[in-house]
């Protein structure tokens, strides 16, 4: 009991620090508005049409994309493509083990924010299947699945729009974190993630948890959107050359 | 599914673009709404709303359990909502499963608040009785009976209208003198406490039919839209939670504008529900 205790007075004194200073160097030593190294690849699964592995920090995560193929039988007659997505975590990936194996939240979260960037149209009555795999959370998991899904995507030819970036950031007091580790989202007061299509200027997919005011989701959001373009100049060079090593 | 033909679909657009619906509604303008408390009398708190054809119920159950090892001093409160497949044969097996799941999260994004609590509708802190050992399990179910098109608004503000006519038993605990030990609690069946309800925000769901944004939209309106996003506003206008959906991509200058036309919104629609609120307290 005692051990819990201090914990959470640590964890008090953490919180105080990240809601009430104005920059307090954060656990991994990044400022507020510093996202972690992205790293990005292309075809870590060879049997996949495209595939993607992203690392930011601890987040590991993989995305294999299959199809199209033809729609299973049961399926209604559909002149525009489906999008079938499943993100799954391994059994090692959290704190405790096999928590999460199969997110159902985190699929349809997905498929939002893809639907919108996808040119279903060019392969109707036809699927393509997204399968992503946390191999170890580490925070601002799903927007990091988002993107690795869009490159993915690209790697296997999908026609697109434009590519889908995603950042979240959490909120601490009057203090907005951007890509949050899961230490710090387990403490947030609110979170924000958005998914942008930077060369259309167009958000695909926004949530929103905690109190927030408007001028704040406006900063937040602008915060998202700069970061996002960033993350999609990576993705583009990673695709331009894919032998590069691409990281910020 | 909502099947329509391309003329009633033009018309339905039409309507929206000139400001005058199918069922001679403006844009910002909800069906008329019903409030029901006290539906269930197994739970500690209920209530029916009726949005136009849309009719949902929400019930609040406490229980005592154990609060969880990372926040030994909060209780704990979870949304589950079911489509009931009399609402329409889609929601029959687990056909209703996308839905319901899209709806609760919906819902729990909007009502939890932050990991740390911050936000959350109810103060979790409230449903504790032993630091550590006992706490109140807040169980609130929503249940769709009828479907017409607004699931989220109607089953948001039957939440907020069952958790204000919920009361929590009052517990006395005898402390025993080791402390390892369980400690024996009195549950009351006379006295009740109740939550302060007036922070539980409304979700006021705009669907963008066209160029124009509308609140309170029905199934055949829905079938027509680009995509929505509901935005969830309390008392003091502050923002609570928000979600997209639909597919398709939208302008941020777009979006801000909904979230501040939501907001103007959801003050109207607040007053009207707590004065629903209060004669369907005084009708019982």
């Amino acid at each position: 009991m005692s051990h819990a205790r201090s914990a959470r007075g640590e964890r008090e004194e953490l919180r105080r620090h990240l809601a009430v200073d104005s920059d307090w160097p954060r656990a991994d030593g990044r400022s507020f508005h510093d996202c972690r190294p992205a790293f990005m690849q292309t075809g870590p699964t060879t049997a996949a049409s495209g595939s993607a592995y992203a690392e930011f920090g601890k987040t590991k995560v993989i995305v294999s994309v299959f199809g199209p193929r033809e729609s299973k039988k049961a399926m209604m007659y559909s002149d525009t493509g489906r999008l079938n997505c499943n993100v799954s975590y391994t059994t090692f990936a959290t704190a405790i083990r096999g928590q999460g194996v199969d997110n159902k939240e985190y699929s349809a979260m997905l498929h939002k924010a893809l639907e919108g960037a996808v040119m279903l149209h060019t392969f109707p009555k036809t699927t393509v299947d997204v399968f992503a795999l946390v191999l170890e959370s580490g925070g601002s998991d799903l927007p990091i699945i988002i993107s690795c899904a869009s490159l993915a995507l690209a790697d296997a030819g999908i026609m697109m729009y434009d590519l889908v970036t995603s950042v979240s950031v959490s909120c601490f007091g009057k203090n907005i974190i951007i890509d949050p580790t899961s230490d710090e989202e387990a403490w947030q007061d609110g979170s924000l993630m958005v998914a942008y299509m930077p060369s259309r200027k167009e958000i695909t997919q926004l949530t929103l948890t905690g109190e927030w005011s408007d001028g704040k989701i406006t900063n937040a959001v602008e915060l998202c959107m700069d970061a996002c373009s960033k993350l999609c100049d990576i993705l583009r060079e990673r695709l331009k050359d894919p032998s590069s090593l691409a990281s910020e | 599914m909502v099947g329509l033909s391309e003329g009633e679909k033009h018309f339905i657009r039409g309507g929206i673009a000139q400001d005058l619906r199918a069922d001679g509604r403006r844009r910002l303008q909800f069906r008329s709404v019903s409030v029901e408390t006290g539906v269930i009398p197994q739970a500690n708190g209920s209530a029916r709303v009726r949005l136009g054809a849309t009719e949902v119920i929400a019930s609040v159950k406490a229980e005592l359990g154990k609060p969880s090892i990372l926040h030994p001093d909060k209780g704990k409160v979870s949304i589950f909502v079911d489509c009931s497949p009399t609402a329409a044969p889609m929601f029959e097996g687990r056909g209703s499963e996308e839905l319901s799941t899209e709806l609760s999260v919906a819902l729990q994004r909007c009502l939890l608040g932050g990991k740390s609590g911050a936000g959350a509708v109810i103060d979790l802190s409230s449903l504790i009785v032993v630091d550590g050992k006992v706490c109140w399990d807040l169980y609130i179910d929503g249940l769709v009976i009828s479907s017409d098109g607004n699931l989220l608004d109607a089953l948001a503000s039957a939440i907020k209208v069952a958790l204000s006519d919920t009361g929590i038993p009052k517990v006395n605990v005898s402390l025993s003198a080791a402390t390892d030990e369980e400690p024996e609690v009195d549950v009351s069946d006379e006295e009740f406490v109740q939550f302060d309800t007036s922070s539980v925000p409304v979700i006021v769901t705009l669907t963008k039919v066209g160029k124009d944004y509308i609140v309170d939209a029905t199934s055949e309106e829905e079938s027509q839209m680009s995509s929505a996003v509901s935005v969830s506003v309390n008392r003091h206008g502050k923002i609570c939670g928000l979600t997209k959906r639909g597919g398709a991509g939208l302008d941020p200058s777009v979006i801000f504008d909904m979230i501040s036309v939501a907001k103007h919104v959801s003050q109207q629609f607040l007053s009207l529900l707590d004065s629903e609120i209060a004669s369907a307290e005084a009708a019982e």
